[in-house]
């Protein structure tokens, strides 16, 4: 167990500097340095460090503890998989650290090591590690049941993750929709080399790699691998068909070729998630190199062969001062001398083609020393280990394809017979013949994507209403792939004397075989028991091992044992990625910069932005009702109707009768649902012999467009009725008040006496110099008041004149609160407040509205078996008897008895009549004007209030009729 | 304060600038990828059978937009639904262009409705070569020449507000009508430009028609 120094802590000399000279193929920029900070303490990188590179210069060898058992670890992979580099970086957890680039001012920190990563605390799991052995969850605290939250808490404690803050960060996210013809998914020579044939043939091309630059596994070959690179990308850069998205991931592809794609590499953007709607899909990630499984195998120290190149040849990192390497490939070969010439000492190279190796690596917090199968042991602070490939399928796997096991190359292939016809394979996950057999190969597979995805668009195009297209050549011929086949390599999985399989999980070899003799000899299910593969590297390290470890532990041989399934998302994907750019569509009237000049309180009705009052709703009221006010009131839904059949389009939806309306008339109404419930009210003025604006409630002006199509289209196609919602087509402005026909006349040219313009009428003339706007006299607060709808455009010219040309008269604006309280001093009821789902047409009130003798209307055999029934509860007007009691909304009212006997819908304090004021919806035998009614209000208070008439002011009409 | 009437555009504008009676932005955009207010356009809806006497007259079908003189100018015709088509003229002609086509549909004996839509909609432009990527922020359609070439027409989601999308490239360069309710048209506005901008977006003023 180390508890005890695993790295570098305040108190110890500095290590020397690891950061080598110059390298042909570096990606840091030595010019410059940048601050960052590592648990608090001061360290520079280059432009071009990745945190743990930039650390592992300056000595640092350990930068996490383990998941279970909080075991140190280092570098294995030293790039994106890399297991033992999960880092904090500011408030944003899990961050790669051998992949993020350091940016100055960082501050990185290890995550969950209490009280610090030197002395992890936690690590005292590892005294319990018999005890935590496979199942030990499900075992444990599986009972007693109720302890689970217990238990919960105590687990989330040990669980190796960062911490985010509550409070919303900077970080912002991003949608985009893309439609290339081909996606490449991998940047190495093939992906390149794909990439550039398809684009030649014509083909946009997504070319999508995870690393920071193009070029696989050239970027840290030799000089002839530097050779190649450059030329593949200057091949690129000179194709403007190609889009090249660094820093980023194909996460998925699923059906129709949708392919997601984490784009990281945004200035100003933190992650993006691409949808691409892919023609065809190049699939070159290349391969990732397996770890072998052997005891100590998760120390510090102990690297893959691509991890110790990756160090020395991008960032000129001295890996370690004394090394041994156990190569069973050329590219470990080439590890060995890339250590050479870097200046570490290679003690010895197990050449495991010769049946040479490593069974167990010694060390307390970082590796001392290594124990050959010959039985030596090797001093060393490095153990580079060259032991196999895995080819990452995942992206074929979920194309349809499965993997065939190839004992040859010691891999899993694809299979081509299985892959769609818009997927295709290029590179070394194919096979790997030398750069230049893979180029061939890619560039065969791009023209063949291109030819594809030429095909496909042809079909699209001749589906679309576009004209014909004759310029495109007729389907090609298939080109011809040339094959690439694995190269043999031994068979090298685990040397038996156990070690970690799954770092990420702390699944262990005896973990898996444990599984398997408890009876788990499926690798699916070794995977749930063990969790192995099911860590954020999610299998491209583990599953080729844990599939090795479960053959060898049931008898059967690896291709007979198969694959676990591999799922999208490839690379685990940020939930902001996910969720994008927020889209809450607002909606603003044509005034809204003038509301916001003069202090509008803004209230969030449905889209709409509206003013809610200009601070002091009750001064409102009483300027309305003393002298003139003006509201925005552009909401309103409002409908044009065209046609001939319009009458009986409204005698249908509307409770009363339409035949009758004049033109210059205008008409309030009620719609009900087929089960005569409520659904919306308003006027609807008739402009011309055909022709017809109705008005609808502001919240339901989309649903009455809605619910009138409907019934055109299925019910009454025969009837010839046009209509097209003009909601916004209107900047609608009511001028309300005693003084209203005299600011309104100083406006507009239409005559506003009583006799020529009675209420419940309608002209069209000009406003304010503006042509073509519709005058309503109707009222909802109740006062003589003009409704007026201007085209939009002139809104806020209407409006500042109106403004302007009333100030002598005090005419003030008035927001949303003021309109309401005035219309609850009318008694108007609101639909959706005063009513609810289950209000049918008689509960409102509008039993003279009605028309049951109608031949037919929408609701009218409910409302009829209402009205027969009657039974129902009534809207009626409420009075608390204590007047300075304003019941909140929604209080209940009791009956006699204590029941339920209905609730307020309504309430606010009047201004006009100085007490408070509300509507109820009340059981009908507490209904009668001048019943008392206890009201519980929600604090748990009784009040008592007295039933009256809907109408509290001006229950005549006098006022709105003058 | 001018008694004159001033029409606006539903897209906030600065600095502004006033032409044909209308504010419009006064922005000068020195970049290709731009945004333009093109609300004073005149917008002329029609509404008859889906492929009747009326499309014939109207020239063209849904889906697909046509440039024609109907008598008052040079307009874009856009069929922008099944039975539905926008007429786009220059600033202050839809009275006239109204009166033209109710008279050119007169003689077809459909039911037809011709309704001038100038203020009650909004109307943006989206130029440039980038303009397909842009659009690609808010909307799944492919935007490719296979699927949308010059002159289609097709309704969509733009940031989650219905919009009709009329692609009308500009000398050769792609551009994009986006025509949706007035009072969504600042949103849309700030839906575009928002991620739009590090593709080099610019506002850039009131361009017409042409």
């Amino acid at each position: 167990m180390s508890l005890l120094p695993t790295t570098r802590g305040p108190r110890e000399a500095a290590a020397p500097s690891a950061r080598l000279g110059p390298q042909p193929g570096e990606v840091i920029d030595r010019r410059r340095s940048i601050p960052f900070t590592w648990n608090g303490e001061p360290h520079t990188a280059h432009p071009g460090d990745t945190i743990t590179s930039a650390l592992a210069a300056a000595g640092v060898r350990v930068f996490a503890r383990s998941y279970k058992y909080h075991r140190p670890r280092g570098l294995l992979t030293a790039d994106y998989l890399d297991p033992g580099a999960f880092l904090q970086v500011g408030d944003e957890p899990n961050v790669r650290g051998a992949h993020r680039l350091v940016e100055a001012g960082m501050a990185v920190s290890s995550q969950n090591t209490w009280p610090s990563l030197r002395y992890d605390l936690k690590a005292v799991n590892q005294l319990a590690g018999r005890f935590l052995a496979t199942g030990f969850y499900y075992k444990t605290f599986i009972k007693p049941e109720p302890l689970w939250p217990l238990y919960e808490k105590v687990l989330r404690r040990f669980v190796h993750a960062g911490a985010i803050t509550p409070e919303r960060g900077a970080a912002v996210y991003d949608h985009r929709h893309a439609h290339p013809d081909v996606v490449v998914a991998g940047g190495g020579p093939a992906g390149m080399a794909a990439a550039v044939a398809a684009a030649r043939a014509g083909a946009s091309v997504m070319l999508v790699e995870e690393n920071h630059q193009l070029g696989g596994h050239l970027r840290w070959g030799d000089a002839a691998d530097l050779t190649a690179l450059a030329e593949l990308r200057a091949r690129v850069a000179a194709e403007p068909g190609i889009e090249v998205l660094l820093d980023s991931v194909v996460t998925g592809r699923y059906d129709d070729n949708w392919v997601g794609i984490a784009q990281r590499d945004l200035p100003g953007v933190t992650e993006r998630l691409i949808k691409a709607r892919a023609k065809t899909l190049i699939v070159a990630p290349g391969l990732i190199e397996r770890p072998y499984v052997f005891a100590g195998n998760d120390l510090p120290g102990v690297m893959l062969s691509t991890a110790v190149r990756r160090l020395i040849n991008l960032y000129a990192v001295r890996p370690g001062r004394r090394a041994v390497v156990m190569s069973a490939n050329p590219e470990g070969d080439l590890a060995v001398a890339d250590l050479e010439r870097a200046g570490v000492e290679v003690a010895a190279v197990l050449d495991a083609r010769d049946r040479k190796g490593v069974v167990r690596a010694h060390g307390r917090g970082g590796l001392r020393a290594v124990e050959t199968n010959e039985g030596r042991r090797i001093e060393a602070d490095l153990l580079v280990t060259a032991t196999g490939w895995t080819a990452p399928t995942s992206l074929l796997n979920q194309s349809g394809d499965r993997p065939i096991y190839d004992p040859r190359s010691a891999r899993f292939v694809p299979d081509p017979a299985r892959m769609p016809e818009n997927v295709l394979a290029a590179g070394e996950v194919v096979g790997d013949a030398g750069v230049e057999a893979i180029v061939e190969h890619a560039e065969a597979v791009g023209r063949e994507a291109a030819r594809r995805a030429g095909r496909i668009a042809r079909a699209w195009r001749a589906a679309t209403p576009a004209p014909a297209d004759t310029t495109d050549p007729s389907d090609d011929d298939p080109v011809t792939i040339p094959s690439l086949a694995p190269q043999p390599h031994p068979e090298l999985f685990a040397a038996g004397t156990g070690g970690f399989v799954d770092f990420c999980e702390d699944v262990s070899a005896k973990d898996i075989t444990t599984a398997v003799a408890e009876g788990y000899d499926s690798v699916e299910l070794v995977k749930r028991y063990t969790t192995v593969t099911m860590g954020p590297t999610q299998g491209k390290l583990e599953t080729v091992n844990a599939v090795a470890l479960v053959a060898a532990a049931t008898g059967r041989s690896i291709a007979e044992t198969g694959t676990t399934t591999w799922r999208p998302v490839y690379s685990p994907v940020t939930l902001g990625a996910l969720a994008g750019r927020p889209h809450e569509p607002v909606r603003y009237s044509p005034m809204q910069s003038w509301h916001e000049r003069h202090g509008a309180t803004p209230l969030v009705a449905g889209q709409w932005i509206r003013p809610e009052h200009y601070g002091d709703p009750a001064a409102e009221v009483r300027a309305v009702r003393t002298g003139v006010g003006i509201i925005d009131v552009t909401p309103i839904g409002k409908l044009d109707l065209q046609g001939p059949d319009v009458p009986q389009l409204l005698n249908l939806l509307y409770v009363n009768k339409w035949s009758k309306l004049g033109i210059g008339r205008v008409r309030y109404g009620v719609m009900c649902a087929e089960d005569g419930v409520v659904m919306d009210d308003g006027v609807t003025g008739r402009l011309g012999e055909d022709h017809y604006l109705m008005s609808t409630t502001s919240s339901g002006a989309a649903t009455v467009w809605e619910w009138v199509e409907n019934w055109l289209q299925t019910a009454h196609p025969d009837w010839r009725v046009h209509v097209t919602p003009v909601t916004t087509a209107y900047a609608s402005i009511n001028v309300a008040g005693p003084r209203s026909r005299e600011l309104l006349a100083r406006l507009t040219d239409v005559d506003l006496s009583a006799d020529a313009f009675g209420y419940m009428n309608v002209r069209t003339g000009a406003v304010a110099g503006v042509p073509d706007c519709v005058l309503w006299r109707i009222g909802f607060t109740g006062e003589l008041s003009y409704e007026i709808h201007v085209p939009a455009s002139y809104g806020l010219h209407v409006w500042e004149r109106l403004m302007a040309h009333g100030a002598d008269l005090g005419v003030q604006p008035f927001g949303v609160e003021a309109q309401r309280i005035l219309r609850l001093e009318k008694g108007h009821f609101i639909v959706g407040q005063d009513t609810d789902g289950l209000t049918q047409g008689f509960t409102a009130g509008i039993d003279g509205l009605i028309k049951l003798d109608k031949a037919d209307f929408v609701g009218l055999p409910e409302l009829a078996w209402q009205r027969e029934r009657d039974e129902h509860p009534h809207l009626v007007g409420l009075r608390p008897v204590d007047g300075s009691v304003v019941p909140p909304e929604a209080s209940q009212i009791l009956d006699r008895s204590g029941g339920i006997a209905g609730r307020v819908t309504s309430s606010r304090m009047s201004p006009t009549l100085g007490r408070a004021i509300g509507l109820a919806q009340i059981d009908r035998e507490l209904a009668a004007v001048g019943t008392r009614v206890t009201v519980r209000l929600p604090d748990g208070r009784d009040i008592t209030a007295e039933v009256t008439d809907t109408v509290h002011v001006d229950p005549e009409g006098e006022r709105q009729r003058v | 304060m001018s008694d004159t009437p001033i029409a606006r555009g539903p897209v906030a504008v600065s600095p502004a600038t006033v032409r044909d009676g209308w504010e419009v932005d006064a922005r000068v955009a020195t970049g290709t990828l731009t945004l333009s207010d093109e609300s004073p356009l005149a917008k002329v809806h029609v509404r008859a059978p889906f492929d009747g006497a009326s499309r014939a007259a109207l020239g063209v079908g849904f889906g697909r937009t046509a440039r024609a003189d109907l008598g008052t100018g040079e307009v874009l015709v856009v069929g922008s639904g099944p039975g539905e088509w926008l007429v786009l003229g220059a600033p202050n002609t839809a009275g006239a262009l109204r009166a033209a086509i109710e008279e050119r549909l007169a003689g077809t004996g459909e039911f037809t409705t011709v309704l001038d839509l100038t203020h009650g909609r909004g109307l943006l432009r989206l130029t440039g070569r980038e303009a397909a990527t842009v659009l690609g922020g808010v909307c799944a359609i492919d935007f490719g020449d296979a699927v949308t070439p010059d002159g289609t027409a097709l309704r969509s989601s733009l940031a989650a507000v219905v919009t009709d999308i009329v692609r009308d490239d500009q000398g050769g360069t792609p551009s994009y009508l986006l025509h949706v309710e007035r009072s969504s048209g600042q949103y849309l506005a700030d839906a575009l430009l928002d991620p739009g901008r590090p593709s080099g977006l610019e506002v850039t003023g009131f361009r017409g028609l042409a």
